[in-house]
């Protein structure tokens, strides 16, 4: 699958439709974002996956913790007459477009180079919907419909879920890794980062103040890929929310963050244009 | 011991109806419960999901979100925006096993000084059955 991602780049750098195209680059065995311009550079390109044994995975919309805009942004700022290809997943797919809906990114500027994911990544990410809305290099396959772990907290009651939630959050050390990877995730001033709302350095953080700043910040614009989750170095189950406020935001205004460039956020409108369905 | 359990509730409330309702309440002499602690907001639109939480970790047992009418908001569209914040917050104060039962969120005009009380009421009657909530003690 991957020389066929690497043909049709190599197609698109040579015949101009693209001035170059951001991917991931392998290096003695560790992946980061690259911005390939040469057609000989592109057989180093490689897809993050997690089941391959190689690739560690990668999330091309990481930040640094200093600067909070992800590799696009940057690229855009400072070409910005250049058309830039990317090598995108479902889930990069929804990222860019959540991001052009909040003046991060001009789609117009970029070229799509849109890959589906095999089943088993499927199954690894428990993701519902492995694929670009338009398929360039693989074949479709089905989602993952049902999550264990949101079935799992469902079936608690208020006080279980409270004492689970009160282990998982105290085991957190602080170290913004759900925030600096999350697609989603732009604003130069964060809350996380504020006293007013969480005490730096303090630990274990203000449960739950300190994670409830991201879970309902970005609500309305979770695309579910899960990095956050697969990033947490002490493995707390932050996915869990976000799948089920994705859900009710769907039951609630009929939104789904990332399908619809043209769609403006429920939260960003008023009732006449989104009305509260509860 | 003493185990009466008087609640602590914070009410939000927009400058140009749900205060001035408040202090029609006061002006009637209508009686509504001492637990009631009000704060002053130019409007139900500012009311940051964050700020509720905030309130409920310093020790609040209850949250009141009040506004103008939908419709009659002074800057036209403010109490729109707290009603959909409200409603996913609550959804996930659910999730985090946070009864969202202690948070609600009202309309009450200028001229319903009576209805403020009721709320009051109602609300402060509600939250003593649900009991104390003191998150910053439970958590950490």
């Amino acid at each position: 699958m991957i020389e066929e991602v690497r043909r049709l780049a190599k197609k698109w750098l040579e015949s101009r439709k693209v001035d170059a195209i951001v991917g991931l680059r392998e290096n003695n065995g560790y992946v980061a974002p690259y911005l390939f311009t040469e057609t000989g550079e592109l057989e180093r390109l490689v897809i993050s996956s997690h089941t391959s044994d190689i690739i560690p995975r990668y999330s091309m919309f990481s930040k640094s913790q200093r600067y909070k805009k992800n590799i696009l942004y940057l690229l855009e700022k400072k070409y910005p007459k250049a058309k830039i290809g990317v090598v995108a997943r479902g889930c990069d797919e929804k990222t860019l477009i959540e991001l052009a809906k909040r003046d991060q990114l001009e789609l117009e500027k970029i070229a799509i180079l849109a890959v589906a994911c095999t089943k088993e990544d499927a199954i690894d990410c428990r993701c519902p919907t492995p694929y670009p809305t338009r398929i360039d290099v693989g074949e479709r396959v089905e989602g993952v419909s049902s999550d264990m772990n949101v079935e799992a907290l469902l079936k608690k009651n208020l006080e279980e879920r409270f004492s689970f939630w009160k282990h998982e959050l105290s085991k957190c050390i602080k170290c913004y890794g759900c925030r600096n990877v999350c697609p989603s995730c732009f604003c130069e001033d964060c809350k996380m980062e504020q006293d007013l709302w969480a005490q730096m350095g303090q630990l274990p953080p203000e449960i739950p103040m300190f994670h409830l700043i991201r879970w309902y910040h970005v609500a309305d614009r979770c695309i579910e890929c899960g990095e956050c989750e697969q990033t947490c170095p002490v493995d707390i189950p932050l996915l869990t929310i976000f799948k089920l406020l994705r859900k009710d935001i769907k039951d609630m205004f009929d939104y789904e963050a990332g399908s619809d460039a043209k769609q403006e956020s429920p939260l960003l409108t008023t009732l006449d244009e989104t009305p509260l369905k509860e | 011991m003493d185990t009466h359990f008087e609640p602590k509730i914070i009410a939000f409330c927009c400058n140009w109806c749900a205060y001035a309702g408040a202090d029609l309440a006061g002006v009637s002499r209508i009686q509504y419960p001492p637990n009631v602690r009000i704060i002053r907001l130019m409007c139900s639109g500012s009311v940051d999901p964050l700020k509720v939480v905030k309130a409920l970790y310093y020790g609040a047992d209850g949250v009141l979100v009040l506004g103008c009418h939908i419709g009659d908001c002074h800057y036209q569209t403010g109490n729109h925006y707290a009603q959909k914040r409200i409603a996913v917050l609550k959804r996930l104060l659910g999730y985090l096993g946070i009864d969202p039962r202690r948070v609600r969120i009202d309309w009450i005009s200028a001229s319903e000084g009576d209805k403020f009380a009721q709320t009051a009421k109602e609300f402060t009657e509600e939250i003593k059955k649900l009991g104390q909530l003191s998150l910053e003690g439970k958590f950490s």
